[in-house]
């Protein structure tokens, strides 16, 4: 009598896809994150006027059947600019966890995988950066090179290096104390195998699912350096720079402000429930 | 004059409902009495553990049982029925180490049950958890209440497991593997420690295991599991020297016995494949920056010849620094002095690609064969991993070359598409054995190869090694905590304490007439698989060990002076 | 334990430390003349009054002078002057350091209050309606961008309800931009303390001491509550940094008189001398609540208290 046959963890690929879509939180996410990209790649078909232009329609028009959104304090469609804006906010996201995802990763598995003192360097400067806090580190960034979009993404960016450092390195910290990968070390691997044939691909379901959740960190973060005015700059339809223009207009059109900030929230949810998702697709292990 | 405190019937366990419902336990039926000790045996999945759950009422929600067991004249199994936890029956479990609440000290964590219960108030059940923490043999009761279950050792947290459950004053002990996570001379102890226990407060005591030498030692009565149903059921003598069921039989022969004289003894000495001299390695309590914790020795001058063809067994207890010994060979750890000459390099000294290149003359199977493959890597590009990095086979040949591995380890060529999950732990270990022996290597060393497996899976899995062996001309270095296996396994075997080798020769003259008294002490808690041969209490390792130089007491028979 | 302590004690000198390195080279990461840009916005400034200002700031002086100089005066208590008014920088931070931290400090007892209890009310009942409920409702709180929060709660209560003043310095100023960034951590805290009770709850030692049979209440009490709540402490630490971060844009939607607001303001104004002692004394207060959390960790875990 043998020991049972452990079919749930590390199951197949298509394995992978049936548990997403089986956990509720997978699917919303997932639905919600195909909404948005289909928006951003379609913003142009799907938005009914040119969002930068203005005297569009009245100002301050509240929600209607021609501005489904209503209009801003220049006249503008609030649709179109909350359309095009879903574009610039996947941007955003993007770009920040791909900056943070490569750099972090790099230090990360470094670390882990060559030990001693590379590894002690690499993480006590890590942990010293990330007790700046991203915010402050962000909030630095944009202080040296100036407010602009494009800073505050690559501010966002480099914020975020520390965590996934931090998480990468506990991830690859676990792979590389089992016993595979001892054992692939004393087959002979050389560095280069171990790293990317072994290390890599089991560290990665982690980093995924990790990165998925930062996009949301991301987006709100660089959403609240627009709001700051640290962040995009007029004309962007950047969300959170269309909810800091919409401060001195709550009374007069509240639709100003609920509708960007409701975009931010439903597009972060969506990230985070699909990363929910994907954390409980790729642990399978249940509690009892 | 005994009477029954526990009367199981028909006891079924399943899983889920409806359609997809798994049977766990399938018409199961027992009697416990007064002062008996009764053996549930079963391999992993056998469902052993489940009826100990049952009884106690602490089955996972999704689990439905049916059935009867009487206890204090009521069904446990009826739905409305107090579960007997703590003052009825009493459980003990496996992990000593997880067991306890680690934030509450041992002394609340020994009086709250005494004082929900109703036995005593919160001052005479502290008079009585200390009197009862010296029963089971803790030296400073006193201090040891007020101290945190992690500054316990294994063996102590086990005792104190004991004393918790056995100061609700129940009828009936449960213990399920208890002693399964601990070294074998603390094993002893502990099993002497309830076997007196039941001797003086009669109780009944459900002794769950798989090791059949402990139920050899301690049970009247045995009951044989499988799959959820009982095999065989009979007094312990019975099962041992007349087992009706094939299984049972095929359990107690596929149980190694530590006194079967060994078959080929390797007598001439052939040439020394390795020689190691002088290594040392001390490992420090703290890991990266900051001052060191408690240092280790995990090795202390240790110095070894491995002769070829032969299988060399490490044997120790946890901390011996028998892992560590096999490690530092295979430059997984570093020593921090010594030479291992193999061939004509020292193995320590090399570096880079003539390290990478020369491995491929040790290689290794390690304990766990959950965790010894890449779970992303298919079981075909494991095995072909040493080889395509030794660059030994062309590109056609390799499909043809797993195939043949596979097959000589006893599974099918197919599966080398197939992934490490999809297979069982003793597919497992053949697939770590396949990649072993994969790039021609000149010594195998395995780290507790069959610790991990059930009893049957391990023979299977020693068979293989052997005829392997055999085949290939292999020289084995065998580390293992188990004495029995080691004989059966080895030609010579060095004993290993802390870091020292203490006793080292043909593995028939050290276990038959072992000459150091560490050496002794471990024959002796080796529990052996025939229940004529009982233990008196055996008598507790105390002081100091000689563990000086090896001295030749007699040809090849080395003991520390 | 007093290794455990001392280990974080000297990682917090060391980050103090590299602080003020950054700090000072932060004047040299900025494109172009720093001491022109800083003037940019003031006029009447004299060429030569600049030449003084960039003798003063020592930024004519090689790296390690400019760092030494920059040390010098901060052990006296110097941080420099600000550019608009000229009022030291040590006093402008110290009038606004306490509504900060009043600020974060009133927000973590509220995020801590609510998202505890509720994230051990979803552990207990996991997988009942309850526990789903609760945790979508955690997970809408994460999602939700404080500064919109603090925006619909400045609306609703302040504009359409009227029953709190819109800004301004008294307590019940604080009522608004305290319960913004406290709800949106809330929701971290209920989810954080949720998962690390059912992870306790699966424990061989919860199952002992069932087997004891002990009352599931004085279970969950004892030994699943004080197991459980470590994790959460620890984390406490860093989510009290990340609510020095969010208060900075709170300060902002409320005009509430901190140290976020003045921050922003000097970001815009370019007004270095103001940036660097923020974000020097934004470290030290992050610093130092990371290390007392440290320390109350130490003493409630008798693994590190008695190691």
């Amino acid at each position: 009598m043998d020991t049972k046959v452990d079919t749930s963890v590390h199951a197949s690929p298509l394995g992978f896809w049936k548990r997403l879509l089986l956990s509720p939180n997978g699917i919303v996410g997932l639905v919600i994150v195909l909404g948005l990209i289909f928006c951003a790649i379609f913003a142009e078909h799907l938005a009914p006027h040119n969002p930068a232009k203005m005297g569009t329609g009245g100002r301050f028009l509240p929600p209607n059947s021609d501005f489904f959104l209503g209009t801003d304090e220049f006249g503008r469609d609030m649709l179109s600019r909350i359309l095009y804006g879903s574009r610039i906010t996947l941007l955003i996201g993007a770009v920040a966890v791909g900056i943070s995802l490569t750099i972090g990763m790099l230090i990360g598995m470094l670390a882990a995988f060559r030990r001693g003192w590379i590894e002690a360097i690499l993480m006590r400067s890590t942990d010293i950066l990330f007790s700046f806090t991203e915010t402050l580190i962000a909030l630095s960034f944009v202080a040296v090179l100036g407010p602009s979009l494009q800073n505050a993404v690559i501010a966002v960016g480099v914020a975020g290096i520390p965590f996934y450092a931090r998480t990468c390195y506990s991830a690859a910290l676990v792979e590389t104390s089992k016993p595979y990968f001892e054992a692939s070390i004393s087959i002979g691997s050389s560095p280069g195998r171990l790293l990317f044939f072994h290390l890599l691909p089991n560290v990665l379901p982690t980093m995924i699912v990790v990165a998925t959740l930062g996009v949301s960190t991301a987006i709100l973060a660089a959403a609240g350096l627009s709001f700051l005015g640290l962040g995009a700059q007029p004309p962007t339809s950047e969300w959170g720079y269309m909810l800091a223009g919409s401060r001195d207009y709550i009374n007069r059109a509240p639709w100003l402000m609920t509708i960007p900030g409701l975009a931010i929230a439903v597009t972060v949810l969506g990230f985070n429930l699909l990363g929910d998702g994907l954390r409980t697709s790729l642990d399978p292990v249940e509690r009892k | 004059m005994s009477t029954t405190l526990l009367s199981v019937r028909g006891l079924s366990i399943t899983l889920g409902s409806d359609a997809r419902a798994t049977s766990l336990l399938q018409d199961v039926s027992f009697d416990v009495s007064t002062g008996q000790i009764l053996s549930i045996v079963g391999e992993s999945g056998s469902g052993k553990s489940m009826t100990a759950k049952a009884i106690m009422g602490l089955l996972p929600p999704k689990a439905n049982s049916s059935g009867i067991a009487m206890f204090r004249g009521q069904n446990l199994l009826a739905k409305n029925t107090t579960p007997p936890r703590g003052t009825g029956i009493g459980l003990i479990f496996q992990e000593p180490m997880t067991a306890l609440t680690p934030v509450l000290t041992i002394g609340s964590q020994l009086t709250e049950a005494i004082v929900v219960h109703g036995l005593a108030d919160i001052n005479a059940a502290h008079r009585r958890a200390i009197e009862m923490l010296d029963r089971v043999g803790i030296p400073n009761p006193v201090q040891r209440m007020r101290q945190y279950p992690h500054e316990l050792s294994g063996g102590m947290r086990q005792r104190v497991m004991i004393a918790m459950m056995m100061l609700l004053e129940p009828d009936i002990l449960i213990a399920d593997e208890p002693t399964t996570a601990l070294d074998v001379t603390v094993q002893a102890q502990i099993l002497d420690l309830l076997r007196d226990i039941v001797f003086d407060t009669q109780i009944g005591l459900i002794l769950i295991t798989h090791d059949m030498g402990v139920v050899a030692e301690m049970a009247s009565d045995v009951i044989v599991l499988k799959a959820g149903q009982v095999v065989e059921a009979g007094s312990v003598q019975q099962i041992f020297d007349a087992p009706n069921a094939e299984y049972t039989r095929a359990l107690l022969d596929a149980v190694p016995s530590i006194e079967a004289a060994h078959l080929q003894p390797l007598s001439t000495k052939g040439t020394v494949i390795l020689s190691a001299r002088n290594l040392h390695k001390t490992f420090r309590g703290q890991r990266g920056v900051g001052p060191a914790g408690p240092k280790t020795k995990a090795l202390d001058d240790v110095s070894l010849d491995i002769w070829h063809g032969e299988t060399l067994a490490l044997v120790g207890e946890s901390g011996s620094g028998k892992s560590t010994l096999g490690r530092v060979l295979l430059r997984l750890t570093e020593a921090d002095q010594g030479t291992v000459e193999l061939g004509n390099m020292d193995l320590l000294a090399l570096t880079g690609a003539q390290l990478r290149l020369t491995r491929r003359k040790i290689q290794m199977i390690f304990q766990d064969p959950y965790a010894s493959l890449d779970p992303r890597q298919s079981v075909g590009a494991a095995i072909l991993e040493p080889i395509i990095i030794q660059g030994s086979a062309t590109k056609s040949d390799r499909h043809e070359v797993v195939s043949e591995l596979l097959t000589r380890v006893g599974l099918t060529p197919e599966m080398a598409n197939r992934f490490p999950h999809e297979f069982s732990g003793g597919q497992r270990q053949r697939i770590a054995i396949a990649r072993a022996i994969a790039s021609g290597p000149e010594l195998i060393i395995a780290d507790e190869p069959t610790s991990a497996l059930d009893v049957s899976i391990q023979a299977q899995i020693l068979d293989l090694l052997a005829d392997l062996k055999q085949e290939k001309k292999l020289t084995m270095l065998f580390i293992s905590h188990d004495l029995a296996v080691v004989r059966q396994v080895a030609d010579r075997v060095a004993v290993m304490r802390q870091g020292r080798i203490i006793e080292l020769g043909p593995v028939d003259a050290v276990w038959s007439a072992p000459r150091h008294p560490y050496t002794k002490a471990l024959i002796d808690a080796a529990p052996v698989p025939d229940p004529h041969r009982k233990r008196g209490l055996r008598t507790p390792l105390t002081g100091s060990f000689s563990t000086g130089k090896l001295t030749e007491v007699a040809p090849g028979h080395w003991v520390a002076s | 334990m007093w290794h455990f302590l001392s280990t974080r004690l000297a990682m917090g000198f060391l980050t103090i430390w590299v602080t003020t390195i950054m700090v000072t080279l932060l004047i040299h990461a900025v494109p172009g003349d720093p001491v022109q840009i800083m003037y940019a916005q003031s006029q009447g400034t004299t060429p030569e009054q600049i030449e003084q200002v960039r003798r003063s700031l020592g930024l004519d002086r090689p790296i390690h002078i400019q760092y030494l100089m920059y040390m010098e005066r901060l052990f006296q208590g110097d941080l420099g002057v600000t550019i608009r008014g000229g009022q030291p920088v040590l006093e402008v931070i110290f009038q606004r350091l306490p509504n900060t931290l009043m600020l974060a400090v009133t927000a973590m007892f509220i995020a801590i209050l609510i998202g505890v209890p509720i994230g051990f009310l979803a552990a207990y009942r996991e997988g009942t309606v309850i526990d789903i409920a609760l945790m979508v409702l955690a997970i809408a709180g994460i999602s939700m961008p404080h500064f919109w929060l603090g925006l619909m709660l400045l609306f609703f209560f302040a504009l359409e309800l009227g029953w709190l003043p819109v800004s301004g310095n008294s307590i019940m100023n604080l009522i608004l931009p305290a319960l913004t960034l406290g709800l949106s951590n809330a929701a971290i805290f209920a989810r954080l303390t949720r998962s690390s009770m059912i992870d306790v709850m699966s424990q061989d030692f919860i199952q002992t001491a069932y087997a004891k049979g002990l009352p599931k209440a004085l279970v969950l009490r004892r030994h699943v509550m004080r197991a459980g709540l470590l994790p959460v402490v620890t984390m406490m630490g860093l989510q009290f940094a990340f609510m020095m971060g969010g208060a900075i844009v709170v300060e902002n939607i409320f005009s509430w008189n901190g140290v976020g607001r003045m921050a922003v303001e000097a970001i815009f104004q370019r007004d270095y001398p103001i940036i660097q002692g923020f974000i020097l004394t934004f470290s030290v207060v992050v610093v130092v609540v990371a290390i007392a959390i440290d320390a109350l960790y130490a003493v409630l875990d008798p693994r590190i208290r008695r190691a």
